[in-house]
């Protein structure tokens, strides 16, 4: 949500600061998520929810401290090793991107989007019209390439298109806001913190865990569409099947329930930003909104921006681990300050997250009508919230609706329009049959043909979701 | 793996109280039917597209709105489907859990300070929302209120409008003139 609002306000400046404000938002935001995970068992991202389930417990005993010092070591680690891995691979896959087709742009687009509709939710369905609808969204104005008027209904208004930013702002700021209202007055509860920094003892004891769940982080922020979330709550998944004897149960305090998703998540974000700068495609949300930002500062990420601007490369990559020492420096020294803000009353915050949401949505284009667009997606955004339809895929969609459209369009028309060409394609390079495969795959493991198949295959009974 | 909702962030939030996939909450159906009306909204509309160019072949612009709005149709309509068949959640209500008399005010103090906005211009608009939203919600003293209210838009304000630059509509406060004078003065006091 912070990035969303802020980014608007960086559109002014040099595309430098720019970027280092986003990226320091970015890094601050998913370890930040922690801390109101802890102290209110109310994660601030959706990347600190598993945070919450063994954090808010250790806060409950009194070891807020505690919990607060190995999240921020343990966000560290997992960072440098997400960051570390962006520098090391994204050159590599930049130059193998090259190769790719349209058409293997736009099955990634589709995986991204199915990917982030049927993990971050559960409903296969509610992703898919989640993520259409984003692309409907994004195809609203007049067609780049013909410049034919879609989804317009003959207003003046929608010609231009809907600012993606005005969406974001509303269905992840306003809608969130609105939800709050909910627990406004739920009280706060006061911690007190006691040590903060974690022993050497603990950190190498958990050093193996950290290694593993980072690994999981980077590589499900490196797919399309998935970000720290997943990544977080596969760790923590990850880590109760592989703790033999945690000192205590997960979900009443386990220290391995704080490492695991903390580093994974963290690692995440380096992850993201490999699909981003390589082909893109944005690893997950938050990197979704950074390539609209980086569009509009006239940069076109993918793998031409590796090659003729290397230097943006190695900029963010730098921003990264700035960011990542920072965070490390300010979250255990700044841990009482912080306890204080967490403390803010809701009544105060909440009316100040909608102001900011608003100033947000005008600064984009100084335009009303996007302050508009963002109030109407905001409370859009709070009923599909209500009935559990996942919002990440409308933004991704949003985000890539153009790139798939560009894409689809170049290929079946460099296959003469035949879709018997089309498929002959696809399946004579190794790369798209692969890619089409996944497609196919994710999608069919989300239905009930594939739990009865798989019933059947190995004679159990098998609920279908 | 364990699933939890991100975006209902820890699972136990009011926004999903007492969650069951099993059950329908309140008013979800009306929700996804509406859905389902706008998809095929849609999806008629993407089919009036007209290729000015050329036949409405594949390449065609109405391609990728069609094939998303088909999308939309049949997902929403199956899901309208299945959400139907769901036993109704007898323990929630539409306005105590859905949408409760704090969020409908709000929705309705949003959309006013979009009205206003324009007219009135950012600091009037800001001010009185602010002040009617922080005195609802917290139900302070109106000093209190006003007090927090004028100093969290003093400071957005200075954030925004002077370092970032921002400029929200004036309205009826000669802002430019405002911050020419507070120049002018510290210009004079310099020399």
């Amino acid at each position: 949500m912070a990035v969303s609002i802020l980014i608007s306000f960086t559109f002014s400046w040099e595309v430098y600061p720019a970027i280092a404000l986003m990226i320091g938002i970015y890094m601050g935001g998913v370890y930040g998520g922690s801390r109101t995970a802890i102290l209110l068992n109310i994660p601030g991202a959706p990347s600190a929810i598993a945070t919450a389930l063994d954090g808010y417990p250790m806060a409950k005993r009194g070891e807020a401290g505690t919990a607060i010092g190995v999240t921020t070591v343990m966000s560290f680690i997992g960072g440098f090793i997400g960051i570390g891995v962006l520098a090391l691979a994204a050159p590599l896959v930049s130059e193998f991107a090259l190769t790719f087709q349209p058409r293997d742009y736009m099955l990634l687009a589709v995986l991204g989007i199915l990917l982030v509709g049927s993990l971050s939710q559960g409903s296969l369905l509610k992703g898919i019209f989640a993520g259409a609808l984003g692309i409907a969204i994004g195809a609203v104005g007049r067609d780049p390439l013909t410049f034919t008027e879609r989804f317009t209904f003959d207003l003046q208004l929608m010609e231009g298109g809907i600012s993606f930013i005005a969406v974001m702002i509303g269905m992840f700021g306003v809608s969130e806001a609105l939800l709050q209202l909910h627990h406004v007055h739920t009280p706060s509860l006061r911690q007190k913190i006691g040590r903060i920094l974690p022993s050497l003892a603990t950190v190498k004891k958990h050093l193996p865990l950290s290694l593993q769940t980072s690994t999981i982080g980077v590589i499900i922020g490196a797919l399309p569409g998935t970000g720290g979330d997943i990544a977080a709550l596969m760790a923590y998944d990850h880590a109760k099947r592989v703790t033999k004897a945690p000192e205590r149960p997960f979900g009443e305090g386990a220290i391995e329930g704080l490492v695991a998703p903390e580093t994974a998540n963290n690692a995440a974000v380096g992850g993201a930003f490999i699909p981003m700068m390589t082909l893109g495609i944005p690893g997950d949300a938050v990197t979704a909104i950074m390539i609209g930002a980086l569009f509009i500062h006239g940069l076109n990420p993918g793998p031409m921006l590796m090659i003729d601007q290397p230097d943006m490369f190695w900029f963010i990559v730098g921003c990264l681990v700035t960011a990542n020492v920072f965070m490390l420096l300010f979250g255990l020294t700044g841990i009482r300050l912080f306890t204080k803000i967490v403390e803010m009353p809701r009544a105060v915050l909440i009316p100040l997250i909608m102001l900011l949401s608003i100033v947000g949505a005008y600064a984009v284009n100084n335009s009303v009508s996007d302050v508009y667009w963002m109030l109407g997606f905001g409370l859009f955004g709070y009923f599909m919230r209500q009935y559990g339809y996942p919002l990440g895929p409308v933004i991704l969609g949003v985000i890539l609706s153009r790139l798939l459209d560009d894409n689809w369009r170049r290929a079946i028309i460099s296959e003469r329009e035949d879709l018997g060409l089309f498929f002959h394609g696809l399946f004579s390079s190794p790369l798209s049959t692969v890619l089409f495969v996944a497609v196919i795959v994710i999608f069919v493991s989300q239905t009930p043909l594939w739990a009865r198949g798989k019933a059947k295959l190995f004679g159990k009974t098998e609920k279908t979701a | 793996m364990q699933h939890l909702d991100p975006d209902h962030h820890d699972g136990t939030s009011q926004a999903s109280p007492h969650r069951e996939a099993a059950k329908r909450r309140p008013g979800e159906l009306l929700f996804a039917l509406a859905l389902s009306a706008l998809s095929l909204f849609l999806l008629w509309d993407a089919w009036g597209i007209e290729n000015a160019f050329g036949p409405n072949g594949l390449s065609s612009p109405r391609a990728i709105p069609l094939a998303a709005s088909f999308a939309m149709l049949v997902s929403a309509a199956i899901v309208t489907l299945k959400t139907a068949r769901l036993p109704l959640e007898r323990a929630e209500t539409v306005f105590r859990d859905i949408l409760p008399g704090v969020v409908m005010l709000f929705a309705a103090l949003l959309i006013a300070y979009g009205i206003l906005l324009r007219p009135l211009g950012f600091l009037p608009t800001s001010a009185l929302f602010l002040i009617v939203a922080i005195k609802l919600l917290a139900r302070r003293g109106w000093g209190w209120t006003i007090g927090i209210a004028a100093v969290s838009l003093l400071v957005i304000w200075l954030i925004f409008r002077i370092l970032f630059s921002v400029l929200m509509p004036a309205g009826v406060v000669p802002e430019a003139e405002v911050i020419q004078f507070v120049r002018t003065l510290f210009a004079q006091g310099q020399s």
